[in-house]
């Protein structure tokens, strides 16, 4: 008992800023609750759910590179990419569609992997690499969808968006009514998406030799080298990592909306939502420190603002300054670690 | 207990789901036609249950960051003060989403649950609200979209004609221009952002106008992007390579095509432009020495219309489903220094906010007063 108390007090410390972000996190969405007129609904934590969804995967996607200590700016290029080829390819049978997903998200890994053999192979620092690749995502986004349109299955979009039971009554699966299912039934799909996705492939890969060898590369890429782990291929899976989950997110847009947008600006702040969900998550932009899960925390909280904007009366004039100061505020927080080290030198490592 | 009330709800909801909730399509004509005029002949009618006032009306912007939407925020704020108005508001809400759809559709689905009865929205983007609208419709809600508007006739939307914008614009050219004796000649025509509607469908206006005229106009484009500084500089460029030209063709940016008139010492010329109120003063002062313009203006007055569309649904009147708000015209010689335009206030300021059909009154200086107070 004590030992488990103690490995928990060492989990805590050795993530800080996880876990303030989640215990923040938690309050906020609590208080949120209690504002809100429908709080505490189904309704509400599906709408919450539905606006999280793809910034959630962008940031998780960025949490690869960044543990490496690298950058990826093309995540949200690649998400529109990815949500411009769904876009296009599903609708029609279940077949079809189920085929039109897979190819989305194939489409989103390979550029991703295009991303790391840029890196590993032709020795580009990440942050310029992925800057030009951006451009080539968004490039191919115009030529699939050079207007906003397409016509992605409306009963997908709608069953996938909402909760347990509409899935099933759309689909009808089983009867959505019975008994044993209403405890059920009010969970939203979009939760379950990203808990199955999110966890069920970061929880597993952070345990193998690639992924803690991302770790070893960001704490130090020589003792990583000198350790003999594959560095390569840690590099070149976290690239791929990358483009599979930026895919989700547009894959995920295109079923929202039913549509696909090659809309720049908009890649362009998801991509930047990222980079601010992950540092919120407690991961160090240095790389080596932080995790997925973080992310999802970060990218959530990132969210929350935009959620208590609507409660609150806040001059909409003034709205993106405030979510720029309390986003500063809470980076902020994060780097108050930088205080506590012993010797300054260890910053600039 | 709540999670059951809820799910039993969604359970009626359901039951009825093959006959949507939300408007019932009717046939015309509509309440008001002077101010909530159908956009064409075979425009539908949509009528929702009338219900008992005052009602929540949130707006939920896109992007923010222009002097047109900053207005645009201002005149919604002054007219949910309006006394017009006023007492059939309860509560009024504005945000604005940034130009991510996934936080747009999300701010425009968390105030159906907080029960809004009515949300006024410029789309980012003119497809993927399809969910929102069935949300809407399942909970009685009328979604008014405006100015950006969706690539769909499932709900009732708000926007000025601007095809016929377009044509008034060289209409106006060339009959000034014919009352100079001339049937033929070269045009500057300043084009708005690539790629967009609303630079398109004007553009395409003037165009017909000058085809069907039958003259021989040599007309030379340039893209301004509606954007004062990037206006000046293309026509500068155009004059310095093509010298005089016997008329301007402007659909934004207007500052700063007569800047640019004015620095190179072209002639004045007859024109056309938008509803700055820096062209417009600038119509009143060159009048006499040839500018003889006409101001005709996408307003951010629109949102006023749209939250008065709103209303009027609610109340169970019969609505166009595609309304065409009359376009707010001045040439140079109607203007009126306080009436349609304000030498006291900047030239950034969109002038048009007066839609007499409508009763929709709202004066420059009442939307200059809207500060940073909370909405």
């Amino acid at each position: 008992m004590n030992d488990y108390k103690k490995s928990l007090k060492l989990a805590i410390g050795q993530n800080m800023g996880f876990t303030v972000a989640t215990v923040g996190l938690l309050l906020l969405w609590l208080l949120y609750n209690i504002l809100h007129p429908g709080g505490f609904s189904s309704a509400v934590l599906i709408q919450n759910t539905n606006e999280s969804v793809v910034i959630v995967f962008v940031a998780i996607a960025q949490t690869f590179p960044i543990l490496l200590g690298g950058l990826d700016l093309s995540v949200g290029a690649v998400m529109t990419l990815a949500n411009c080829v769904a876009s296009a390819l599903m609708s029609g049978s279940p077949i079809q569609i189920l085929i039109g997903a897979i190819i989305t998200l194939l489409t989103g890994t390979a550029f991703g992997f295009l991303n790391g053999m840029i890196v590993v192979y032709g020795r580009i620092q990440p942050i310029i690499a992925t800057l030009a690749t951006g451009s080539i995502a968004i490039g191919l986004a115009l030529f699939i969808r050079p207007q906003p349109g397409g016509d992605v299955d409306g009963d997908l979009g709608w069953a996938l968006t909402n909760d347990l039971y509409e899935l099933v009554y759309t689909y009808g699966w089983w009867d959505a009514d019975a008994a044993w299912f209403s405890p059920f039934a009010w969970i939203p799909v979009p939760l379950l998406i990203i808990i199955i996705v999110g966890f069920g492939i970061w929880l597993p890969f952070k345990k193998t030799v690639t992924g803690r060898t991302i770790y070893a590369v960001g704490s130090s890429e020589s003792a990583a080298f000198m350790s003999g782990l594959p560095i390569e291929r840690a590099k070149l899976t976290a690239f791929t990592m990358a483009g599979f989950f930026a895919a989700c997110g547009g894959l995920y847009l295109a079923i929202q909306t039913s549509s696909g947008n090659a809309d720049m600006t908009q890649a362009g702040s998801y991509t930047l939502n990222s980079i601010a969900a992950v540092v919120l998550g407690g991961t160090s932009l240095f790389g080596g420190v932080g995790g997925a899960i973080g992310s999802l925390v970060g990218a959530l909280l990132l969210r929350m603002l935009s959620f208590y904007f609507r409660i609150m009366s806040i001059d909409p004039l003034l709205q993106p300054l405030i979510e720029g100061v309390v986003l500063l505020v809470a980076v902020s927080l994060g780097a108050l670690r930088t205080l506590r080290t012993k010797n300054r030198l260890r910053l600039f490592r | 207990m709540k999670r059951l009330i809820a799910l039993s709800l969604a359970g009626v909801a359901m039951s009825c789901s093959l006959a949507w909730a939300g408007p019932e399509v009717v046939s015309g004509p509509g309440v008001n036609p002077a101010c909530f005029s159908p956009w064409a002949e075979d425009t539908k009618y949509f009528q929702w249950e009338e219900r008992e006032g005052p009602f929540k009306i949130a707006v939920v912007n896109g992007f923010v960051g222009n002097g047109w939407r900053i207005q645009m925020v201002k005149t919604a704020k002054a007219f949910a003060e309006d006394p017009a108005i006023k007492d059939k508001i309860s509560e009024f809400k504005v945000v604005s989403t940034g130009t991510d759809a996934a936080v747009q559709l999300g701010a425009i689905e968390d105030f159906i649950n907080q029960g809004y009865d009515a949300i006024v929205t410029i789309a980012v983007s003119p497809d993927g609200f399809d969910r929102v609208i069935r949300l809407a419709d399942r909970n009685d809600v009328v979604l008014v979209p405006f100015d950006n508007v969706l690539d769909t006739d499932k709900v009732m939307q708000v926007n000025e004609d601007q095809i016929e914008m377009g044509r008034m614009y060289a209409e106006h050219v060339l009959a000034v221009l014919s009352s100079q004796g001339k049937t033929s000649g070269k045009l500057l025509e300043v084009r708005g952002l690539a790629g967009n509607s609303v630079d398109r469908d004007r553009s395409r206006g003037i165009h017909q106008v000058l085809d069907e005229s039958g003259g021989e106009w040599e007309v030379i484009s340039v893209v301004g992007n509606w954007d004062d500084g990037t206006a000046k500089k293309v026509v500068s460029d155009a004059i310095a390579v093509h010298g005089e030209f016997d008329g301007v063709l402007a659909q934004g940016g207007t500052n700063g095509v007569v800047q640019a008139l004015l620095d190179t010492g072209h002639p004045m010329v007859p024109m056309s432009g938008e509803a700055e109120n820096g062209y417009r003063k600038a119509l009143a002062k060159y009048a006499t020495d040839g500018l003889k313009g006409i101001s005709i203006g996408q307003s951010p007055g629109l949102v006023a219309i749209s939250m008065k569309a709103a209303i009027s649904a609610l109340e169970g009147n019969v609505m166009p489903q595609l309304i065409s708000v009359p376009l707010p015209v001045a040439t140079y010689d109607e203007l009126k220094d306080g009436t349609n335009y304000w030498s006291d206030l900047p030239d950034n300021f969109f002038t048009v906010n007066a839609f007499p059909p409508c009763d929709v009154y709202i004066s420059g200086p009442s939307i200059m007063a809207q500060t940073e107070d909370n909405s």
